[in-house]
């Protein structure tokens, strides 16, 4: 897989170079993968203070990676402003993201929201995307019964049980909130049943 | 999943919240790490149960942006625990903390196998979920015939086929030999036959990866995927709980198209008419409506059925109705329309004939050039870029130069390249293109020598 890092370089002339290769490919957008890899890189739920709520990674990024990735997401996306779109590019990906506010909070008028970030390949369908994320926050919500900040930091163990059940490989498992409820309330009922045996 | 004995770690996470600075918050986490640490060297003392409590822990405070570098043996060792509570946290835990290169994997790919091919449901989705997510190129050896065995079997239920579909397909991209493409024209034709919906949002995925890389063997799936659209897109045999704002099952739908863009031509005349149609639908069919959601479920499959009718190079009127609602969308106000108008009129460029018909949005473009959303304004620049040629030269090369001056730090780099390269290569005589070259090197200089 491809990843193009912007020279930062600050000559005209080999700024010229590498920035004329850089538009090329960018711009003609035929980004040539040896397999197909439009998947999910990875998805990140992050607080409107940058606290990392939840993070989920489909490809292999090592841990200094993965902090770097977090700063510099968090820098780009927290810095938005609510009438802009939805989508960002970085580093030759896109990232869709969306804000959540939890409907109690927004009546109690505390300023708390989420920001759910899922990175994917420039070719992606961006629409389809914003629309899995949604699916997400409809099945916490279902879940938690109008999720908010507090309930991912206290059951954030649920929520990567549930993200389970939704993504794959970065690929959408299942679209039916039904079944995932369902599965989701047949493993509680397993664990509890263990948990009163164990007594 | 209950509470119950998680109490530990509510505590901790409370304490926590509860530190008044972050250099209460790191003495905070050490002492718990300390313990952990010390509880974790009395391996033989500890239990499943206590474990799993520990590497919880472990996970949240990893969350926060601390360095965990013990633990990871712990959370993989929970793989093996008998029980469920401990075999979950155990999966979970080691998809969140080791990616797949990780030495300690490879000493659980016995226990995940046993998983799998055991007898117990519960236990084999959870070896396929986190085989799905990290699984690499030994688990990819060990596994794949074990997790394809699962897939194709008609004893095995939806919940363990769709996760199969997927981890086979993270097994075939760490390893594409897994997959022995004699056999699997046959089986794809088969799997694409799914009535589940579940099963077939991931075989599908599944099957897009598949032919990416080999069309020729799966030409006899083409004319099920156009079955597949027609039967969603009239809404037929489609439980509501795969109806989604009702639209039936836009992804499978979207993913569908994609599958469709890797054939190069349909031979089939009806196959091509009836796919036609059903494009034809969505194009003319999609309509703005008030909910957020729908709306984008609605556009997402409308904006890959504009790219497959890109690809298969439709009639010039298909065409022309496509670039017209390009047109439409790269002027309305809601700014995620917007954005993928102005990137989708740049994927037409590669159509030789869309090239004029776009060239008459170009005011609208050079609007969108200096739009307050950076996105919007790279897809602009990128826009104007691909469509410059002889007769707009002058006018886009000007438009770039005199918005160079105003524009933000992030744009600057690629403006100026960008208007470098058309000034070169359109330069209509030497005079107006030294005038522009020495324009914007006035620009840059200034630019350096203030910073």
């Amino acid at each position: 897989m491809v990843r193009l890092y912007p020279n930062r370089c600050q000559l005209v002339g080999s700024a010229f170079i590498s920035g004329f290769l850089i538009s090329l490919v960018r711009s003609f957008i035929i980004d040539y993968y040896l397999f197909c890899s439009f998947q999910i890189h990875f998805v990140i739920l992050i607080s409107r203070q940058g606290k990392v709520r939840l993070t989920k990674w489909y490809s292999p990024y090592q841990q200094k990676e993965r902090s770097t990735v977090i700063r510099e997401l968090s820098g780009l996306i927290l810095t938005r402003g609510p009438k802009l779109c939805n989508f960002v590019e970085w580093k030759g990906f896109k990232v869709v993201y969306r804000r959540h506010d939890s409907i109690i909070l927004v009546i109690l008028n505390l300023y708390a929201s989420l920001y759910f970030c899922i990175c994917i390949d420039p070719d992606d369908n961006e629409l389809e995307i914003l629309e899995i994320i949604h699916h997400f926050v409809e099945i916490l919500d279902r879940y938690f019964g109008s999720v908010c900040e507090l309930d991912l930091i206290f059951n954030f163990h649920k929520a990567y049980y549930i993200l389970d059940e939704i993504l794959i490989a970065g690929e959408l498992q299942e679209s039916s909130k039904k079944t995932v409820a369902r599965l989701i309330a047949a493993q509680v009922n397993v664990t509890e049943r263990c948990v009163s045996l164990a007594f | 999943m209950a509470l119950t004995g998680m109490r530990g770690l509510s505590v901790f996470i409370s304490d926590v919240r509860n530190c008044q600075n972050k250099e209460q918050e790191r003495l905070r986490v050490d002492k718990e790490l300390g313990n952990i640490r010390t509880r974790f060297k009395n391996e033989k003392a500890l239990t499943h149960y206590e474990k799993k409590k520990y590497v919880w822990k472990m996970l949240y405070i990893y969350m926060l942006g601390y360095d965990v570098d013990f633990g990871h043996m712990e959370a993989v060792s929970l793989i093996s625990a008998p029980k469920y509570p401990e075999k979950q946290v155990g999966y979970i835990v080691t998809s969140c903390l080791l990616t797949e290169n990780h030495e300690f994997l490879r000493m659980a790919i016995n226990t995940v196998r046993n998983d799998i091919i055991g007898r117990n449901e519960t236990f084999q989705c959870l070896a396929l979920t986190m085989v799905g997510n990290i699984g690499g190129k030994e688990f990819s050896e060990s596994l794949a015939t074990d997790v394809q065995k699962l897939l194709l079997s008609s004893s095995c239920r939806p919940l363990v086929r769709k996760k199969a579909a997927l981890c086979l397909l993270r097994l075939y991209r760490k390893n594409p030999d897994v997959i022995n493409i004699d056999g699997w024209y046959d089986r794809m034709s088969q799997l694409l036959d799914e009535r589940d919906l579940g099963v077939l949002t991931s075989v599908m995925s599944l099957f897009v990866a598949l032919v990416s890389n080999n069309v020729e063997a799966y030409w006899n799936c083409l004319p099920k995927c156009v079955k597949i659209l027609e039967r969603l897109g009239r809404n037929q045999d489609v439980p509501q709980e795969y109806t989604y704002y009702g639209i039936p099952s836009p992804w499978i739908q979207v993913k569908t198209m994609r599958a469709l863009q890797y054939f190069p031509t349909i031979e089939d005349p009806n196959t091509r008419r009836a796919l036609f149609e059903v494009l034809q639908h969505i194009l003319m069919g999609t309509d703005v409506v008030k909910n957020v959601n729908k709306n984008n479920a609605a556009h997402a499959i409308l904006f890959e059925a504009l790219a497959l009718v890109v690809h298969l190079d439709a009639e010039k009127e298909m065409m022309s109705q496509c670039v017209a609602l390009l047109g439409k969308f790269i002027a309305v106000r809601e700014p995620n329309i917007r954005y993928l108008g102005l990137e989708n009129m740049t994927r037409l460029l590669l159509v030789s004939d869309a090239q004029d018909i776009i060239k008459r949005h170009q005011a609208q473009i050079i609007i969108s050039l200096k739009d307050p959303d950076i996105s919007i304004r790279r897809r602009a620049l990128d826009l104007l870029y691909g469509m410059c040629d002889v007769t707009n030269a002058k006018d886009i090369v000007e438009e770039l130069l005199q918005y160079l001056n105003t524009a933000d730090l992030a744009m600057r780099e690629e403006l100026a390249l960008k208007a470098a390269i058309l000034a070169e290569k359109f330069a209509p005589d030497l005079s107006w293109y030294s005038y522009q070259f020495l324009h914007q090197f006035h620009i840059i200089c200034s630019d350096i020598f203030q910073m």
